[in-house]
């Protein structure tokens, strides 16, 4: 203080590194262009977001230790906390951000909230009025350390040869962000050279603090033990390293004073929305964000960043306050000291320093702040006032970055002028947290937009509008009060003397730090709002499509589903392709159109593809809500109503939700169709075999006919005939007839089986006498053959499951079998045995048996291996087919193999068949004793 | 402020890295908070540091290198 540097030395230095800064970015651009980008490093990134640390942090910190010890640490707890939920919140940010191309905060939360244009202005507005006096505060903290550096006193005015420092930072401040952040229209693109400079800054800025931090711990006093205890000998400096001024009890009202615990929970909510919620810190973090895997070195890196920082911050505040007492503004310490010390580079590296953390928050603050304006405030009024005037521009992008620069601009006027009027009032000093309060009230919206399907655009808006204007109340209008701009009894008594309405303990609620306070009324006014009008809200198909779309981001690929729905009629009348070329080209420029809609005729119609297409395409540039209103431009007039595109645009997100839906039916009906066709096929043979069955019967029943007819004509037209010989014709006929009504009776039982027709008496029945009976009713015809039958029944079998009538025509049918295929003088033997649960029954000839090939075949229906014996039917064939549909009716088996040999089948060969039958429920245990026969 | 190599390709997106940072939220969420850091509001002094600024600054430390070891250890 006492011996200042030169200030034109000064001011040189400042001009001198504020051009290394420029030539850093150009270079970083320039590099972008030739494909070697630097900000494509993790640690670029991380730097980057150092942009958080302002000289609120630089100058600000050691002021907030001088008073609060301990209690400045929470603005830096917050982010850290934040940071280490970043793998959940920020990637799902990143990622929504890259794939609907936002533009900035305003612009993220309106496209969230279907599109809406109303809710996009609000952000941007509350941002501006928010943000732009910290802007202020910047300004002021380059003015005040340029006078402490170069021992001037006042606030920077007329010193210089321009108006003051104030006025020359913001000057130069606005060039650079025109430069460098305003120089593309698309805003979803990267701004390399802006953020390498950034990055540089964070830089500095830590060096500077490391360096003024080691040069007064171990230069101005002899390390750590002796500075902490000289601090310690004075009781005043004593209390600021323990716990009470940040943690304690302490009733020093105001924000800057002393507070509660309250204070320090509140701080470290804030900073740690601020850290998600500023529009500079959005804009590095995820505007800027090249690559969302940079993300978890940031995670350490940057709170790593964020302790370094503050490593010194106490030991510089108890050695200014040692060293100058009450004498001096703590905020000053960082420049103040280094020049107490004799070592004036130092304090010009401080100052270059603190240039540089003001330097990087005006910067990135302004190009923010700017894209919100224009994007979701300026565009969106211009499109519904002016839209014939823009109609006839070809190309907009020029009006476009016009808007931008011109917002930067005045953002920064409005900033120097905050700066001019406030000087050191209150409501400049404070405005930091003042500041995260106001953008803390985005974030219950971008939380709540990112996990609740169900929040709605209405429930957003209100709670953003009740958020801020219990804000205001509660936190602005009190610090203009204190800035003696309105009355002081507004604080003590409330407005008009109304008590309840004191704007630090509304509604009665004393002894809260006013922080807290604000804090505990906003949350609830703002989460309140929002979740109780979303929860009574029916939002449209387009919004719930929208919110899908961003709460389902990492369930679908972007990109991956197209709309699949037919062209509904109504499009035909909307724009061609040709249209949505002139609009984009109109915004973005003809190149880029002409590389959108390449190989199109332009009186093709759009269709919704290529609307979407233009919709991504505008929404980078000029934000979502924006975008929409943009495209209702391009129809030609009076073709469409605007309403009416707005509303084709909707249905167009809508067919995109809900093509998922429609893929997935699609495949259902897929597999309908292939079970349809298998239905059908078996069909097509069923009506086969039918064809088959009848033929065969027919053809079946002709050949006993034939025979009949045949010998009935001949016995009718020659009377003459041989007695004998009529006798035997007259036995053929009588044989056939016979032969006839067995094969209708067996064609009838096995129509009544197949159909379920048939009568069943199922009962325990008793086997030895059921077999015994059947064995009767076939002996005669075995005598008659000269076949030896042989029965091998054991005396008492079990009563098994079945129809008396039924097994017995099994048995016979088996049994007439083996007389037709045993050759006279053969052999038949009928055996049954218990075997497991159930009776087994064989019946064995000595006949010529069944070839391995036929086996499965001899029970189909008119399946007969007979005429290999006798060249003619021996049999209906029927009779097996029949015994097998009554054994499985009955619950057996039925099968075939060759007879065992042994004495019945000398040759080797011969027939088995048999089949089984279960034995009725309980009589197993009791008849155990006889398993395996007596035979 | 040497950077890890390893970090860079690693996808912030897998559900182990994920938990282990919520849990660490949750942890450095209760310490850096008053009543647990209202225990070391007392007397006395660490390496000639006062106590309570030495713990803050060494657990902060310690949530930043956990932090950083939560996505290079498997």
């Amino acid at each position: 203080m006492e011996v200042g540097l030169d200030w034109a030395a000064v001011l040189i230095a400042a001009l001198a590194y504020l051009s290394a800064l420029f030539a850093i970015a150009h270079w970083a651009d320039r590099r972008e262009a030739a494909g070697r980008s630097v900000i494509a490093s993790p640690t670029v990134f991380a730097l980057s977001l150092g942009v958080y640390c302002t000289t609120w942090t630089f100058y600000g910190s050691v002021g907030r230790a001088a008073t609060l010890g301990i209690g400045f640490l929470p603005v830096y707890l917050g982010p850290t906390l934040l940071m280490l939920l970043a793998p959940l919140v920020l990637r799902k940010i990143l990622r929504i951000a890259k794939v609907h191309r936002i533009t900035s905060i305003a612009d993220f939360l309106a496209s969230r909230y279907g599109r809406s244009p109303l809710l996009g202005g609000l952000v941007a507005l509350t941002a501006t009025v928010g943000v732009t006096p910290y802007i202020a505060l910047q300004l002021k903290a380059v003015a005040v350390s340029f006078d402490a550096l170069t021992g001037g006193t006042g606030l920077g005015t007329a010193t210089g040869p321009f108006l003051d420092h104030g006025f020359l930072i913001a000057a130069v401040m606005a060039l650079f962000a025109i430069v460098f952040g305003a120089r593309q229209i698309d805003a979803a693109e990267h701004h390399p050279g802006m953020v390498a400079a950034i990055a540089l800054e964070s830089l500095v800025k830590l060096i500077a603090f490391l360096a003024v931090g080691l040069f007064v711990v171990w230069g101005l006093h002899d390390g750590l033990d002796s500075l902490f205890g000289a601090a310690a000998a004075r009781p005043d400096l004593a209390r600021l390293m323990g716990s009470e001024p940040a943690l304690g009890h302490a009733a020093t009202p105001g924000l800057s004073g002393g507070g509660p615990w309250g204070a320090w929970v509140a701080t470290t909510i804030l900073s740690a929305s601020a850290m998600l919620c500023l529009p500079r810190q959005f804009q590095v973090m995820v505007i800027e964000s090249v690559d969302e895997r940079h993300l978890s070195r940031a995670v350490w890196l940057f709170p790593l960043y964020l302790l370094l920082i503050n490593l010194f911050v106490l030991p510089v505040a108890l050695s200014g306050l040692l060293t100058f007492g009450a004498r001096l503004d703590p905020d000053l310490f960082m420049v103040a000291l280094p020049l107490k010390g004799g070592a004036g580079w130092l304090a010009l590296l401080a100052f270059l320093g603190g240039l540089s953390a003001a330097a990087g928050m005006i910067v990135v603050e302004t190009v923010a702040l700017s894209t919100m304006l224009c994007n979701d405030l300026v565009v969106p009024i211009l499109l519904r006032t002016r839209r014939r005037a823009l109609a006839r521009s070809a190309d907009l992008a020029p009006l476009l970055l016009a808007v931008r620069r011109i917002a930067i601009v005045a953002i920064l006027l409005f900033g120097y002028g905050y700066f001019r009027l406030a000087g050191s009032a209150y409501a400049l000093v404070s405005i930091g947290l003042i500041s995260f309060a106001a953008v803390a009230q985005f974030a219950p919206a971008l939380i709540g937009g990112l996990y609740w399907r169900g929040a709605t655009r209405r429930g957003a808006i209100g709670g953003v509008t009740a958020g801020t204007l219990v804000w205001a109340y509660t936190l602005l209008l009190p610090s203009f009060a204190r800035s003696g701009w309105l009355p002081a009894s507004f604080i003590a008594d409330g407005p008009w003397g109304i008590a309840a309405l004191r704007p630090y303990a509304l509604f009665g609620l004393e002894g809260w730090d006013s922080l807290a306070h604000a804090l505990f009324w906003t949350a609830l006014a703002n989460i309140g709002t929002y979740v109780g009008l979303s929860l009574f809200d029916r939002p449209g198909a387009a919004e719930r499509a929208q919110a899908a779309a961003f709460v389902d981001i990492f369930q679908s690929a972007p990109g991956a589903v197209r709309p699949q729905g037919e062209q509904p009629p109504d499009w035909r009348s909307a724009a061609s392709v040709g249209d949505l070329t002139r609009v984009v080209a109109r915004f973005l420029g003809p190149q880029r159109a002409e590389r959108a809609f390449a190989g199109a005729d332009p009186d093709e119609r759009a269709g919704p593809d290529r609307l979407r297409l233009a919709e991504r395409l505008l929404a980078g540039a000029i934000g979502g809500a924006s975008a929409r209103v943009a495209l209702a431009s391009s129809v030609p007039a009076g073709a469409v109503e605007t309403v009416e595109l707005l509303r084709m645009l909707d249905e167009t997100s809508d067919v995109i939700a809900h093509s998922r839906e429609l893929e997935r039916k699609t495949a259902e009906l897929e597999r309908a169709t292939d079970a349809l066709r298998a239905a059908n096929e078996r069909l097509t043979e069923l009506d086969r075999l039918k064809d088959d069955f009848l033929s065969t019967v027919t053809h079946e029943l002709r050949t006993p006919l034939t025979s009949i007819r045949a010998l009935s004509e001949i016995l009718h037209d020659d009377p003459d005939l041989e007695p004998d010989q009529r006798q035997e014709f007259l036995a053929v006929v009588i044989k056939e007839s016979e032969r006839l009504t067995r094969l209708i009776n067996q064609v009838l039982d096995m129509a009544k089986i197949e159909a379920g027709a048939l009568d069943w008496r199922i009962e325990p029945i008793d086997a030895g006498q059921t077999l015994a009976q059947a064995v009767a009713a076939t002996e005669a015809v075995f005598l008659e053959r000269g076949i030896a039958l042989s029965v091998g029944i054991p005396d008492r079998l079990p009563l098994v499951r079945g129809d008396v009538d039924r097994v017995i025509q099994v048995v016979v049918n088996l049994l007439s079998n083996a007389a037709k295929f045993t050759p006279s003088g053969g052999r038949t033997r009928l055996d049954a045995r218990l075997e497991g649960g159930s009776l087994r029954v064989t019946v064995t000839d000595s006949g010529p048996g069944v070839a391995a090939k036929d086996r499965d075949l001899v029970f189909d229906r008119f399946r007969q291996s007979g005429d290999t014996l006798t060249g003619k039917p021996a049999g209906t064939g029927l009779g097996l087919a029949i015994a097998k549909r009554i054994v499985e009716h009955l619950g057996g088996r039925i099968g075939l193999e060759d007879a065992p040999p042994g004495p019945l089948a000398e040759s080797g060969k011969g027939a088995a068949f048999w089949f089984t039958l279960p034995v009725a429920d309980g009589e197993q245990e009791r008849r155990q004793p006889w398993i395996g026969g007596i035979d | 402020m040497s950077a890890a190599k390893g970090d860079a390709g690693r996808d912030p997106g897998s559900a182990r890295y994920r938990d282990r940072m919520i849990g660490l939220f949750l942890l450095a969420a209760a310490l850096f908070n008053p009543p647990l850091l209202g225990l070391f509001g007392v007397e006395g002094k660490i390496l000639g540091v006062p106590l309570l600024y030495g713990w803050v600054f060494g657990l902060w430390a310690a949530v930043i290198a956990l932090a950083a070891l939560a996505g290079r250890t498997r």
